[in-house]
């Protein structure tokens, strides 16, 4: 920002949009990113800063189906639009697939990443319900993570796909 | 975990548990250093050194303090103690004193009421500088009459290893090759960019929330920089989006201690992505001049090393480098006749330190490289001629130390012959313009800091209601210290380890563990806490034996209880045992102890037994080159990996497919330009589409010393993955890369320089 201009004569924008299935209100400063009120205005944490230029993926958030970087999206670009993040995952403090299966598979380890490893593949299993390994790869390709090695970060995601097929009793499961 | 395996056995000792704290991670709770919030917390931000070499003139902050939202502005003179920490040589200043060293050495610290006000209050500070000739190369550095970095000279340390009559067995020998390695300076781009939070408690202590993987070390030098008592600084590891080594560095645990003892306010930090890059410390570029002799059979005679290290500005974890590197330079090989030198010195580059494996990587890049040579001159298969010279029980290494247990080198080479037999049988030769090769990696790691004492402690406590709890400094930065240790405990206490609860790296709850580095943590600190279970278990069993009148020796420790062997409705509960123990006074606290046995290595020789234990690896590589662009694809990863004991075997794949990554980045992408490399747009780290298919292969030959038989993984999994790609490069192209990273540029330069195995390429242009 341009430190010459005042922050308080710049006027605040009204937003309202759905976060992990609540409708919210909030008040914002122009150049507020997209990360930084999901952040600081809603305390949700699970996603990260790990770059500030998307090249990461820590910040990755789900927007209207869609996995973004979340440091990349001006908090404006959110108006009317459906938000979920990490912690709109689990249900009544219950965890939900895809977190079992990365839990199953022994994924974590620092675990900045995984908040951003998860949206991402939340994105792509809400999309196609059997994804080619190629295609998952594709999908986590832009989610860097320096402790793991991805396998079991591949593996937990096949096997999310396996659970939701079971669970869904798609007859190709049983072929 | 599965209740039913562990119920069958009463031992978690290799079961998969679930990491700890890993439900928080997957639902976004976890607080790491930049999550927690301290009500009204000032932000820090730091002006930083454009100049790589300058004599400070004078610092102007008049026009910064009075900046909007500006609380106050620090230099150097404000530091009320010794302004000089780091982890060896205290050589480091918090502020920079009277000059800077490095472009990104800290000049003035601010703190302000947001942000922004903090940026616009560091771009009104002026500083002069008188600019001095800067070094960047560590042998200029060495020149007679270079300018000095540092006021006691520009030599960091120098390490000799000498055992037989190396010249001699150079004139005898049949074959000798002699060849120059060169390595870069490479981040460790750890995903959490430093972070921190402090504030001062209602005693006056300072309590400071670090991203760090070195919570006692932090607490000792932050304390001295600000000349208050030990006791009165208080560090608490958050959760730690990784570390490798460069979270040992106090890198703001320093400025939010300074902040918060001067102000009196709470403080937080959080490093951006660009200051990561430029401040923190990176792995040591070497140069390596490496000559090996052996006799026609392939069995090695002697070798002559010598290591050249930067260092940089400052020395952080150095001197640990310039020993282990030399220590590592034969790898997992019995060589009679040794003659290392390894001598490191400051420059004008950004600060190395300790980066996973501290120096080992590098060597192995050239002691791998320097077998396949030799392979190659006797026309001896890369698998035989390894096989023919690995260390075995009784074998001694350079430093003469004799390994008398747990040498699994062999049984990793054997475990991943078979796979390299079917990959060279596959490789056939072919007209296109992909060409693949396979190539072997080898590795000897050393557990725990090179012969110098480092201890650990722990302690275990039983209250009256029957918990257990389990305290420990040990760091947990990902690598699963945290669920191992558990693991530990609950199986000398017979129990479940979800029963037991853990307070970890916390200076004010927990004695130290020592750092989170030289991948000991599972080796001694679960030594520390075998050590602490026994003793309390002991207690128990005594005092059991008196509330069930019968012997010591006929009770055992199960699910809870104490019960007799023979008859299980004969029991004590351990809430029971506790409630009398209680009563009679009887301590239910009980503190463990180990320090690894070593002995320090004679500064002349460099004999001595630096190390109690070493962990042993063997990793090969299926690649492919495109001969057109010189890109390489890794599709193959077999690693074999020593480990003595898996405690956890999913946390031990983990750390090995980690390591294959990372190595995977050292050996193609990742480079360092000091002052230059700023971001992730720069610096390129491996990502899910570069991986290949790794397959770990986990070899458990015990060592006796161990818990339950454990050594260590962590630094090891990533060592011997660049040697076998780069030896696959070289299988491949018929010609080699002295040069790490084997980027683009590298291997186009290989496949055009005059293969020895010829090639017949074509441009098309």
């Amino acid at each position: 920002m341009n430190q010459e201009i005042p922050q308080e004569e710049l006027a605040d924008l009204e937003i309202s949009f759905t976060l992990n299935g609540c409708q919210v209100h909030v008040s914002i400063k122009p150049w507020e990113t997209a990360l930084d009120i999901i952040r600081n205005k809603f305390q949700l944490t699970g996603a990260k800063e790990g770059c500030g230029i998307g090249e990461c993926g820590a910040c990755t958030i789900v927007m209207d189906g869609k996995a973004v970087n979340g440091c990349l999206i001006l908090a404006a670009q959110l108006d009317g639009r459906t938000i979920e993040t990490v912690e709109g995952l689990s249900s009544n403090g219950a965890m939900n697939y895809l977190q079992k299966a990365f839990l199953d598979k022994g994924v974590v380890q620092c675990g900045f990443c995984t908040p951003g490893m998860l949206m991402s593949a939340k994105a792509l299993l809400d999309e196609c319900d059997r994804p080619s390994k190629g295609r998952i790869t594709n999908a986590l390709s832009g989610n860097l993570c320096r402790c793991a090695g991805y396998v079991q970060i591949i593996d937990a995601v096949e096997e999310a796909v396996a659970i939701k097929l079971k669970d869904a009793g798609d007859p190709a499961e049983n072929r | 975990m599965t209740d039913t395996n562990f119920s069958k056995s009463s031992s978690s000792i290799g079961l998969n548990i679930s990491r700890v704290g890993a439900e928080e991670k997957l639902q976004g709770k976890a607080l790491f250093a930049n999550d927690v919030v301290l009500k009204d917390a000032l932000c820090l931000k730091v002006l930083r050194s454009n100049l790589p070499h300058a004599v400070i003139q004078s610092i102007e902050v008049q026009k910064a303090s009075t900046s909007p939202g500006c609380v106050a502005v620090f230099t150097s003179k404000d530091i009320p103690g010794r302004n000089r920490y780091g982890l060896i040589n205290k050589d480091q200043p918090l502020l920079a004193d009277t000059k800077v060293r490095f472009v990104g050495d800290p000049v003035a610290l601010v703190a302000a009421v947001s942000e922004d006000a903090a940026h616009a209050a560091i771009s009104r500070i002026k500083v002069e500088y008188q600019e001095l000739a800067p070094i960047f190369d560590p042998e200029e550095a060495l020149a007679p009459g270079a300018p000095l970095i540092h006021e006691k000279g520009n030599l960091l340390g120098k390490r000799l290893i000498k055992k037989g009559v190396p010249d001699l067995a150079f004139q005898k020998a049949d074959v000798v090759v002699e060849r120059k390695y060169q390595t870069t300076f490479v981040e460790h781009a750890y995903l959490e960019p430093d972070a921190g939070a402090a504030f001062v408690d209602q005693s006056g202590r300072i309590t400071i929330y670090a991203s760090t993987q070195n919570p006692h070390y932090d607490q000792a030098d932050v304390a001295k920089l600000l000349g208050f008592p030990e006791n009165m600084v208080r560090i608490i590891q958050t959760a730690t989006g990784g570390g490798f080594g460069s979270k040992l560095d106090i890198n703001t645990q320093g400025f939010l201690g300074l902040a918060a003892y001067l102000l009196k306010r709470p403080v937080k930090m959080t490093y951006s992505r660009e200051e990561a890059f430029l401040c923190t410390s990176k792995r040591h570029p070497l140069k390596i001049v490496y000559k090996s002799a052996a006799n026609k059979d392939g069995r090695l005679l002697a070798i002559d090393v010598k290591i050249i290290g930067d260092t940089g500005a400052y020395a952080s974890y150095g001197l640990a480098v310039v020993t282990r590197s030399a220590v590592h330079a034969t790898g997992p090989y019995e060589v009679p006749n040794v003659h290392i030198e390894s001598v490191f010195a400051y420059t004008n580059n950004s600060i190395a330190g300790a980066m996973r494996g501290f120096g080992v990587p590098q060597i192995a890049f050239a002691h791998e490289s320097q077998m396949d040579l030799l392979a190659q001159t006797l026309d001896i298969s890369p698998l035989e001629i390894r096989s023919r010279n690995i260390l075995r029980l009784g074998s001694t290494t350079a430093t003469n130390q004799t390994l008398t247990a747990s040498v699994g080198i062999g049984a990793c080479i054997e475990a991943i012959a078979p796979h390299y037999e079917q990959i060279r049988k596959s490789i056939e030769p072919t007209k296109t313009k992909r060409l693949r090769g396979v190539g072997l990696g080898c590795m000897m790691y050393g557990i725990g800091n090179t012969g110098v004492q480092n201890p650990s402690t722990a302690q275990v406590e039983l209250d009256s209601n029957g918990n257990v709890t389990l305290f420990s400094g040990a760091a947990d930065i990902g690598q699963g210290s945290s669920t191992v240790l558990t693991q530990i405990a609950a199986t000398e206490l017979g129990m479940n380890p979800e029963k037991i609860c853990l307070v970890a790296a916390d200076t004010g709850m927990t004695t130290s563990a020592g750092a989170t580095s030289a991948s000991r943590q599972t080796y001694i600190s679960g030594n520390a806490v075998l050590d602490a279970v026994s003793k309390l278990k002991e207690a128990l069993m005594t005092e059991a034996a008196t509330m069930l009148k019968t012997g010591r020796t006929s009770l055992i420790l199960k699910n809870g209880k104490i019960e007799n062997i023979s008859n299980s409705s004969i029991f004590v509960t351990l809430e029971q045992v506790a409630r009398k123990a209680e009563l009679e006074g009887i301590p239910l606290k009980w503190q463990g102890f180990f320090d690894p046995d070593t002995t320090p290595l004679n500064p002349e020789t460099g004999e001595g037994n630096p190390y109690a234990t070493f962990a042993f690896a063997a990793q090969l590589a299926e690649i492919e080159v495109d001969i057109l662009t010189g890109e390489v694809t890794v599709r193959k990863v077999v690693a074999a990996h020593d480990v003595g004991k898996a405690i956890n075997p999913d946390s031990v794949r983990g750390q090995i497919y980690g390591g294959v990554a990372m190595g995977l980045g050292f050996a193609l992408m990742e480079e360092f330009a000091p002052g230059k490399t700023v971001s992730l747009k720069d610096y390129h780290i491996p990502t899910c589409s570069d991986m290949p298919n790794v397959q770990a292969i986990v070899i458990e030959d015990p060592e006796p010393t161990g818990p339950y038989g454990a050594k260590g993984v962590g630094e090891p999994a990533l060592i011997p993955t660049a040697p076998a790609i780069l030896n696959a490069i070289a299988d491949a192209l018929g010609s080699r890369i002295y040069f790490l990273p084997a980027n683009l540029e590298q291997v186009m330069k290989a496949i055009h320089s005059g293969a020895s195995k010829p090639l017949k390429i074509k441009l098309m242009v």
